[in-house]
């Protein structure tokens, strides 16, 4: 399907260096949409939404925000710190949202398993379902998020 | 039936090229500024092209403006005040400005277009920043993810900087990243040598500059920065002093140590610098020297959960806690703080909390 030049623009910004290394996209082939459309069925097939994840991720990172760069325990098996660095970093949908500059990283100790996420994750998950393209340095799979964060 | 298609096709691209020679004449003619005159505090003038933002016309006259994000808009660092010619104030700079701002004209300076004649309010300070070529002359692990780098100044070949102030690091195009960015760093270094500038740097997973730092930047490489920046200084009182930081936080207040190793400075002083465990505390020999050699200086290292089979036998928990465990007779002293805004502010109150005034708290805080 032919994209709106507003898609055009947003998905030629993802697959950008302009706001992180390697961008949005990673090495994934398929247009945004695409893979916002997978992700959103991946997430109704485990009954869950996008907004139910997202404040689940917020809250970790409110609770790891408590730790001043430490580490916290969170709940049973899990861990979490923030990481922050100087500056802001804008959502690339241009809905003149910025966010802080702050890597939430999760340890569950039962699996081992470590996943990190930024403030800018939260919301485009939240609000766009978009958990980015495969490669990228914030791709989280949705299927894995979910078992992790309940 | 093939001759009407192709007329129809031959019609249709007449009709784009038409409309794409239109486009590129209004692009020429409309969005041409030509010449536009800056003048700089009702005292310098110069000419730049329009076209251009103001931050990068004044680059191009090397006078640089502090920007973290290489004039994206995300950082909101290059303010100025625009006090004819800017135009209305963009979408993209409100997020930044408050009330006075906005009605002293100050505006972000990446953001606004070089169209016109403009009058711009630059601080006197800024005048006077330098851009500097220099070597990366070493590059040393302190931790799995905080590096020192190590700068030999080529040319100036000399910085005259103030404990406590930062210079912008140059990242050139690599990868994917077609732009040069600038990122903004605390200098570590001993104020004693101008020649060389020390920068503690932690690895921002996604980050522009901090991935070209560490996977890319090699000893011999030839950098750029510009500066100095900033107004995180050591008063000149003679109130004892409680340095708190964590991770590369370290950078101004080891700085900050050296000035008063090097201009013997007898102001009792206290130092609670924050880990997460015992092996990511680095420099810890030197902050111990300090003790050695400066008048009344303690060096309190903290560490959040020391894992069980640790022997540290210090300081535990977060960095904040030890503060209001360990210091004393608070409201005697100036506080100096370098870290994340949480960190910052969790320290700000616990000061308050102690009777520290808040006219007495100081800080550099990464946002």
């Amino acid at each position: 399907m032919k994209q709106s030049p507003d898609m055009q623009k947003l998905e030629q910004m993802l697959r950008s260096s302009v706001l992180v290394v390697g961008g949005f996209m990673g090495d994934d082939p398929r247009p945004v949409s695409e893979i916002i459309d997978e992700d959103a069925a991946t997430l109704a097939r485990l009954g869950v939404t996008a907004k139910q994840v997202a404040a689940r991720m917020q809250e970790i990172t409110d609770a790891a925000i408590k730790g001043l760069g430490n580490w916290v325990i969170v709940d049973a098996g899990r861990e979490a710190m923030v990481e922050e660095a100087r500056g802001a970093i804008f959502c690339p949908w241009s809905d003149a949202r910025h966010f802080r500059k702050r890597v939430t990283i999760v340890k569950f100790a039962p699996s081992g398993k470590q996943v990190q996420w930024s403030d800018l994750n939260i919301h485009l998950i939240g609000m766009h379902t978009f958990f980015e393209g495969r490669g990228s340095c914030f791709r989280i799979e949705p299927a894995e998020l979910v078992t992790f964060l309940f | 039936m093939i001759v009407t298609t192709l007329i129809s096709v031959l019609v249709v691209s007449a009709i784009a090229a038409a409309l794409a020679a239109l486009l590129a004449l209004s692009e020429y003619f409309l969005a041409n500024y030509g010449p536009c005159k800056l003048t700089i505090n009702d005292d310098k003038e110069i000419t730049v092209e329009g076209g251009s933002s103001v931050l990068a016309s004044l680059v191009q006259e090397k006078i640089f403006i502090p920007s973290a994000c290489g004039g994206r808009g995300t950082c909101g660092l290059c303010k100025l005040k625009i006090l004819e010619g800017a135009g209305p104030l963009l979408p993209t700079e409100e997020p930044f400005l408050d009330k006075a701002e906005r009605e002293s004209n100050t505006r972000l300076s990446c953001q606004v277009k070089v169209r016109n004649d403009l009058e711009l309010a630059v601080p006197k300070e800024l005048l006077a920043i330098q851009e500097y070529t220099c070597t990366c002359a070493e590059i040393i692990d302190l931790t799995y993810d905080i590096k020192l780098l190590r700068f030999k100044l080529i040319e100036p070949a000399t910085m005259d900087y103030i404990p406590g102030h930062y210079v912008q690091l140059l990242t050139p195009p690599y990868g994917k990243s077609r732009q040069e960015v600038y990122r903004a760093y605390s200098i570590a270094s001993d104020p004693a040598d101008k020649s060389i500038i020390d920068l503690i740097i932690r690895l921002v997973p996604g980050g522009i500059c901090t991935t070209w730092c560490f996977e890319h930047l090699k000893v011999g490489d030839e950098v750029r920065i510009n500066g100095p920046y900033g107004d995180f200084r050591l008063s000149e009182t003679d109130a004892p002093i409680v340095y708190i930081a964590g991770g590369s936080g370290m950078a101004p207040i080891r700085c900050m140590l050296f000035h008063m190793q090097n201009t013997a400075n007898k102001r009792k002083a206290v130092y609670f610098f924050g880990a997460n465990a015992p092996d990511e505390l680095f420099m810890g020999d030197e902050m111990q020297q300090f003790e050695k050699d400066l008048a009344d200086y303690r060096y309190v290292p903290v560490v959040a959960r020391p894992p069980e089979d640790s022997k540290w036998d210090g300081e535990t928990g977060l960095v904040t806690e030890a503060v209001q465990r360990g210091l004393k007779d608070a409201p005697q002293y100036e506080a100096y703080l370098c870290g994340s805004p949480g960190m910052i502010d969790a320290a700000v109150e616990v000061l308050k909390g102690l009777g520290v005034e808040e006219a007495n708290i100081f800080y550099d805080k990464f946002a």
